[in-house]
Order: C-alpha cells, then sequence, then structure tokens
C-alpha cells in the first residue's frame, strides 16, 4: 500500500484537537456491555447452585 | 524517502533471513498443530498415541519459541533501524546473535524430532513448558540456552544503537519504536535470568545425570517466571504493529505517543510479577502469594485496555480522515481490501475475545473450574495463536516486500487468507472453550474414556469435536496460503515499489508526555523491586520445604523395569479396591 494511494483516499486533514473519538467509545461501550452481561450470566452458571469453591465446606 | 531496502539494504538481509527462519517454523509448527488436532478428536489417528507428546512438543516449541523470537527480532531490528534512522553498528555482531540463535533452535528442533526415530535413544517430549520430571536429552536444553543466549545479544544491539544515537542526540527523546524495543528487552532480561537458573543450575545437570533429581516446584516456578513474562514478549512486537503500522494503513496516525509509552512502561513492570497465576492450582505455594499474584495480574488489563482505546482510536482518525462518519459508519471507511490491514484489525478484534478468557484464567477461584482444560489452549490460542499469529502474517504483507523490495505475489490470495485464519479461530476457540467449560483436559492424546460421557449443555461432544477439526483445517490450509504467498514473493522478478517506510507522526507527540517516561533506569529498578517482592517469600518457601534438589522421585522417560514396576503397582492396587 504506497501512501500516494493513501494520500488520494484521504479526503480532509483532522488534527488533534478537531479529532473526537466517539467511535471509538461507541466501540468500547459495546466491549464494556458484553463483559459485563457475561460477568452476570457465569454467576448464573457457574455459582448458582453451587456452593463456594474455594472458602466454605463442600 | 523509499523503501526499507532502499536505506539499509545490509539490515534488509538480516531481517529477510530472521523473518524466513520463523517461517519455517511456522511450518513445521502448523504441520504438527492440525496432526495433533485431528488424532485428539479422533477424526485421523495415523500416529500412535505416545508420539502424541512428542508432536506436542514440536508444536509449542516451533510455534511459540521459534516462530514469534525469530520474527520479533525481525521486527526489532526493523523498529531501531527505522526510528534512529541510523544502520546497526556492527553487521558482523549482528549476524553472530541470528547464527546462534539458528543454531540453538536447530538443535532443540532436532532433539525434539528425534523422538519419532525409535532406533536412536534422544527424545524431548516434555512440551513447552519443560516441567520436571519429565525430562529431556541434554541437547534440548543446550540449544535453549544458546537460543536464548542469542537473543540476549541482540538486545545488546539494539541497546548499542540506543545509545550511539543518543551520544549524537543527548537532547532527543527517545523514538517511540525504539522505546518499545528497549522497555520490551528490559523485561526480557529480568524474565529470562530465571530459565537461566533453572535450566544451568538444575535441569540441564540433572538431564546430565550429575543431580539424581530437582525440586519440580521450584523448577516450575522459576519456568513461570520467566513463561509470563514471555507471552507479553511475543505480544510486544505485535503491539508495536499495531501503534505503528496499523494506523498507518488505516490512513490516520496514532492517536497517543504517551499513552504507547505508558503501555510499555506498565508491561515491562507488571509481566514479571504474576507468573505464579499459571500456578493456582499447584500445591506448595501459599494462597496469600497467589492472591498477590492474582491482584498483580488484573493490574496488567489495564494496558491492554489502554492498548484498545488507543489503537482503536488511531484507526478512528484514519477513517475519518478517508471521510467516515458518525458512531458506527465510519467502520465502512477503512481500508478493508488491503489484507495487511484487515489482518491486524481481525487480530485485534480476536485479542478483545481473548482478554474475555483471561480474565476468567487470571480470577483465582474461578481459574480452579477451567485449569488444565481445553479452556486454556482456546484463550492461548486467541492471543498467541491470533493476535500475535495473525497480526505477524498480516504484518509480514507490508513488511517482506519492503526487505525485499519485490512486489507481494497475490493481494487478493493473502486478503482470503487473513479472513480464512479469523473464520478457522472462531471456530477452533470456540470449540476449545466450551469443551474446556465441560472438563475435556488439554494435553491428552485420547480424551476419549470408556464407561464416561461428557455432557455438553449446549450441543454435543461430536459437535466440538468437529469443529475443532474444521477449524484445524481452515487454518492449515491459510498457513499454506500464507506460506505460498511469501515463497514466490521472495522469488518474484516483478520489483516494484513497496511504498515508503515511513512510521506517521502521532496526533499527540512525545514533547506531550513527562520525560520521566524515558527514564529506563528507574522502570529497571522498580520492575526489579516489584519481582523481589512477588517472588522472594514463594520461592524461600519452596525451597525450605522441598530442598534445592527436591526430596527424590525418578525422571520421565523411565527404564523398562521402572514402567513394569508402575504397572505391578497399578495391577495391585486395583485389585485393593476390587
Amino acid at each position: 500500500m504506497s501512501s500516494a494511494i493513501q494520500e488520494q483516499e484521504r479526503e480532509r486533514e483532522l488534527g488533534h484537537d478537531e479529532f473526537d473519538p466517539i467511535g471509538t467509545l461507541a466501540l468500547i461501550g459495546i466491549y464494556f456491555l458484553i463483559l459485563a452481561s457475561m460477568w452476570l450470566f457465569m454467576y448464573f452458571v457457574e455459582f448458582l447452585g453451587n456452593g463456594p469453591t474455594v472458602v466454605g465446606m463442600i | 524517502m523509499g523503501a526499507y531496502i532502499d536505506h539499509f539494504p545490509r539490515e534488509a538481509k538480516l531481517i529477510r533471513s530472521a523473518f524466513y527462519t520463523s517461517f519455517i517454523m511456522l511450518a513445521l509448527g502448523g504441520i504438527f498443530g492440525v496432526i495433533q488436532t485431528l488424532h485428539r478428536t479422533d477424526v485421523v489417528r495415523f500416529i500412535d498415541s505416545a508420539d502424541y507428546y512428542t508432536v506436542l512438543t514440536a508444536h509449542g516449541v516451533f510455534m511459540v519459541i521459534a516462530f514469534t523470537i525469530f520474527f520479533l527480532v525481525g521486527m526489532f531490528t526493523w523498529a531501531v533501524t527505522t526510528s534512529l534512522e541510523r544502520p546497526l553498528e556492527d553487521m558482523s555482531f549482528s549476524w553472530l546473535w541470528f547464527l546462534m540463535m539458528t543454531v540453538g533452535a536447530v538443535i532443540t528442533g532436532v532433539t525434539i524430532l528425534l523422538g519419532f526415530v525409535e532406533s536412536v535413544d534422544v527424545s524431548a517430549d516434555v512440551l513447552f513448558t519443560f516441567y520436571a520430571p519429565l525430562q529431556a536429552h541434554p541437547l534440548f536444553y543446550i540449544g535453549l540456552v544458546l537460543f536464548v543466549i542469542g537473543t540476549w545479544l541482540a538486545g545488546a544491539d539494539w541497546f548499542r544503537s540506543w545509545w550511539a544515537w543518543k551520544r549524537e542526540n543527548p537532547d532527543e527523546r527517545i523514538p517511540l519504536p525504539t522505546f518499545m524495543v528497549l522497555t520490551t528487552m528490559i523485561m526480557w532480561y529480568i524474565a529470562t535470568l530465571a530459565i537461566a537458573v533453572s535450566i544451568l543450575a538444575f535441569l540441564l545437570p540433572w538431564s546430565l545425570g550429575i543431580f539424581d533429581h530437582v525440586n519440580p516446584l521450584l523448577t516450575r516456578t522459576l519456568f513461570w517466571f520467566f513463561g509470563h513474562p514471555i507471552v507479553y514478549f511475543w505480544l510486544m512486537p505485535a503491539y508495536m504493529m499495531w501503534y505503528l503500522l496499523l494506523p498507518k494503513f488505516a490512513g490516520g496516525r496514532l492517536f497517543s505517543d504517551p499513552l504507547a509509552r505508558v503501555v510499555f512502561i506498565l508491561f515491562l513492570l507488571l509481566s514479571t510479577p504474576v507468573g505464579i497465576h499459571h500456578q493456582y492450582m499447584d500445591p506448595g505455594i501459599a494462597e496469600g502469594f497467589k492472591f498477590i499474584v492474582m491482584t498483580n495480574t488484573m493490574f496488567l488489563l489495564l494496558p491492554s485496555f489502554l492498548t484498545a482505546f488507543t489503537v482503536v482510536a488511531s484507526i478512528e482518525h484514519g477513517a475519518r480522515q478517508r471521510g467516515g462518519d458518525g458512531y458506527f459508519s465510519w467502520l465502512k471507511s477503512l481500508p478493508w481490501r488491503e489484507p495487511a490491514f484487515t489482518g491486524m484489525a481481525l487480530a485485534g478484534l480476536m485479542f478483545a475475545a481473548g482478554g474475555f478468557s483471561g480474565m476468567i484464567n487470571a480470577g483465582m477461584n474461578i481459574n480452579y473450574l477451567v485449569h488444565n482444560t481445553l479452556w486454556v489452549p482456546g484463550h492461548f490460542h486467541l492471543t498467541v495463536g491470533t493476535a500475535v499469529a495473525l497480526s505477524f502474517m498480516a504484518g509480514s504483507y507490508w513488511l517482506i516486500p519492503q526487505m525485499t523490495g519485490r512486489r507481494l505475489a497475490s493481494k487478493p490470495i493473502a486478503l482470503l487468507q487473513v479472513v480464512l485464519w479469523f473464520v478457522g479461530m472462531t471456530f477452533m476457540a470456540n470449540s476449545m472453550h466450551r469443551s474446556g467449560l465441560i472438563g475435556i483436559p488439554r494435553r491428552t492424546a485420547e480424551p476419549q474414556y470408556q464407561g464416561f460421557e461428557f455432557e455438553a449443555a449446549l450441543g454435543s461432544v461430536s459437535e466440538l469435536n468437529a469443529q475443532l477439526a474444521i477449524g484445524a483445517t481452515l487454518l492449515f490450509l491459510s498457513l499454506t496460503l500464507f506460506l505460498w504467498n511469501m515463497l514466490i514473493t521472495a522469488f518474484n522478478k516483478s520489483a516494484e515499489s513497496p511504498g515508503e517506510n515511513v512510521i506517521p507522526t502521532p496526533l499527540s507527540g512525545p514533547d506531550d508526555s513527562p520525560a520521566v517516561l524515558d527514564n529506563m533506569k528507574l522502570w529497571t529498578a522498580i520492575a526489579v523491586v516489584l519481582v523481589i517482592l512477588a517472588y522472594t517469600l514463594p520461592l524461600a518457601s519452596i525451597v525450605s520445604r522441598g530442598g534445592l534438589l527436591g526430596r527424590g522421585g525418578d525422571a520421565f522417560p523411565v527404564s523398562i523395569d521402572y514402567l513394569a514396576l508402575f504397572a505391578q503397582v497399578a495391577l495391585e492396587s486395583a485389585a485393593g479396591l476390587v
């Protein structure tokens, strides 16, 4: 991929102050939601109905 | 400006050699990977199950010692020379370390492969972890020692370049790519000290017959002292590509140089004092130490989260410069037809999924559910097997033309290859994680048992096995396409300018970061202190309880007499049970 092609495809030049990474926030937000819901899900699958696995009596 | 080879023809030759060696190792590792998958899922079994462990050792060592580290030395040499804009100080020294690594890798590799030859009494079926009492032929350890010393000299070479550059540029900040190399190498020096002690003081003399036995928990703990940082040693060249090349391919600039520096410092500090998290199930290490290590491990998630933000923001910057907008529609403006970009982006996506299973592994109590099951290989096939390997392959589509001045043989096949790897690994990792959850063990030639069935809550074991076998087959196909493409490229007659070897300047440059970030002595000192805090008490306790050389026990492989004795004991205890 030559930089000449990149120059042609660049429509505008965005500096540090003009760039607001809102799309990144959106993607990381989704990642966080998946993480949090999997965490909840794990509680139901692995722990509810089973006793504690590290401390306490078996 | 021009391609890398135009500026540094001598270095390009060295880097090419390192890359090609790594591809040979990748090819070998891949062959053993597909054999073992088809064997354990009982799809095709043409090797003896006893040889499965030779196959498994070969797959592990060729992939994660040889392929990754040969690629790393090529990549790091590129980074140092490009960013300091100076050739290596002394090419004969550079060839010396490369030669030393190659000789070491060949000795270790051949020793492993001799395990298939029954007429020769040489083997090293000890897996990548070489846990005692599994014992390899001394040549296995000697090869590893040569290989690691080669990497130490390579590191010295890069430090030497930096010192020479610093004398000429006393007031300048360390360029980011060199900074990444230096911090990673300091981590590697600290980590490999433990494996040097483990091999030179214990395992090698033991395999030579000087000691009768070693303390298995001690050598295991020393292994993981080295064994966790090595995962970051694999990962750092991939991170380097994500920080330096991916924004360039996306048509943007790195979002933040200071954040990148913080990430690499955090890896230097936190990679080593966490090794015991691989030993949550080991008896003989107190729960309290394991808890401290778990806390360190959770902090280690931080630099990866910082990376997720910085890299995604840098890609988004590229997309918006290419006209992208909206919350999600900017994703459509990315250069998805470029294999180097798509491969790395998919690798990053898989790494995000690897983060989920990594968090499970890191939790002390939840780890008990998945320890020693197929879940764990599922995790590291997402991380080293995709985040690292796929990034390396994707990066090669840009790097190899830079190093050879030749045109990439086929871009469409390259694109197909990276997508195929992603799809294959989706099947494989899905199957491995779910198999692990129902308790299917790892490191097992025949995980099929009479009178016992694993019960899947969702789907069935045969469905999981089918996914695993399909995944491995797709990955093997993808690997073949990659190697074919590289081979044709290497001999490609059509020379074409591969574009300029330029790393775009970051949006927020080094001037925005405090100078203390470049203080290598300070970070090294803190890293050493953290290691001392994390390891002194556990190691002291292991030695005081088990002694430096352990209290007895026999090495494996054992002689036939021992096998007969073992069979007799097993029969007697079985008779006792009945």
